[in-house]
């Protein structure tokens, strides 16, 4: 599984990544504000355990994506992916007509109403569940 | 260095070979099937669901129907079953019928689809989209024929619906590039599937993400 001191992830927010120049959304100029009440929030003080309600989620973007400035992110377990994706989509400030998908082993897109509890269990690891997303203008 | 974005029939039947065995692992229907000169072949699955809103049949009438299902789930109850429950309680069954074809002209898989009543009535496109994730629904509900056409199955020759390849590449590139940077292999057809199943209502189940991806030079 894919590290976070792999190349192209991790760059300062001062470079282009992925030479295509994505915006760097920052939490303090772009403040996050979930749908439903902190389902999702910052993953810095929250323990992620298997007893516990929320889960850590570590997101990696794919391609020309921009790259998230927060990228761990305590989810609650009954999130879905679908609430996932909409939450980045706001986020990153994604256009109506840019979709976003979610990956998990980086390669396959879970169903839209999948929880991320479930995603932990079967693919998460050291505590965390990590998640590659790539936006596309594109359909079919 | 290109190869992966775009391939051939050899290996779109690959690909759609390790699925169907995964497939078969856990029982999810797909089968393959090839034209009459064995040429050509397609991955193809039929499955079965429930009109949404419409009670399955009253309780204790059929002990292995669930009542109100959501629409995703009522998907892996045998045949005869939905039959009995079909003329006991007049509910509506649906057959919807997918097929992943290889595209000579695009060189992407390419997923047809089609849905019938059990009479055999077809379904008209904007039922089938009733059928689509919530999440997809407005996009698709826009601008309709620039994703979803009836084209004529290539070998079947029967009218089908299916999703538009000419953008295949631009979502599954990323996905690839990605991999192939930390020597993985991708199973294209199963991440392809993955992305745009649920837009029509198809579902992947999650012990596929296993076998999406693994490590070049690994056997699992």
């Amino acid at each position: 599984m894919a590290e976070e001191s792999e190349s192209g992830l991790q760059l300062p927010p001062s470079t282009a990544a992925e030479g295509e120049g994505p915006t760097e959304v920052s939490p303090e100029t772009a403040t996050p504000e979930p749908p439903s009440s902190a389902a999702v929030s910052p993953g810095t003080e929250e323990p992620a355990g298997d007893t516990k309600k929320k889960i850590d989620v570590l997101l990696k973007a794919v391609g020309d994506t921009p790259i998230m400035k927060t990228k761990k992110w305590a989810v609650e377990r009954t999130r879905t992916i679908q609430g996932l994706i909409d939450f980045i989509k706001k986020f990153l400030k994604l256009v109506a007509s840019e979709q976003l998908f979610i990956y998990v082993n980086q390669s396959f897109a879970p169903s839209p109403d999948q929880e991320v509890g479930t995603l932990y269990e079967c693919f998460g690891s050291d505590g965390k569940l990590v998640l590659h997303y790539c936006k596309s203008q594109a359909w079919g | 260095m290109e190869e992966d974005e775009f391939f051939g029939e050899k290996t779109f039947q690959h690909f759609c070979a390790e699925f169907i065995k995964h497939s078969q692992e856990i029982g999810d229907g797909w089968e393959w099937r090839t034209s009459k000169d064995c040429s050509e072949g397609y991955m193809c699955k039929i499955h079965f669901q429930i009109k949404p809103g419409m009670l399955m049949s009253p309780p204790g009438t059929s002990a292995h129907v669930q009542t109100c299902l959501p629409m995703e789930e009522a998907l892996e109850l045998p045949l005869d079953d939905f039959e009995k429950t079909e003329t006991t309680t007049g509910s509506k069954v649906i057959k919807y019928e997918y097929h992943v074809l290889y595209s000579c002209s695009y060189q992407v898989p390419v997923l047809y689809f089609r849905a019938s009543f059990l009479d055999g009535r077809p379904l008209a496109l904007k039922d089938i989209w009733e059928g689509t994730h919530e999440c997809y629904k407005t996009r698709l509900l826009q601008e309709p024929w620039d994703t979803i056409t009836q084209q004529e199955h290539p070998i079947l020759g029967q009218p089908f619906f299916v999703l538009h390849p000419c953008k295949t590449n631009e979502f599954m590139t990323p996905v690839l590039k990605n991999s192939r940077k930390i020597n993985r292999s991708v199973n294209y057809i199963t991440s392809w599937l993955s992305v745009v199943g649920p837009v029509v209502g198809l579902n992947l189940p999650l012990s596929y993400a296993r076998t999406a991806s693994q490590d070049e030079g690994n056997v699992n």
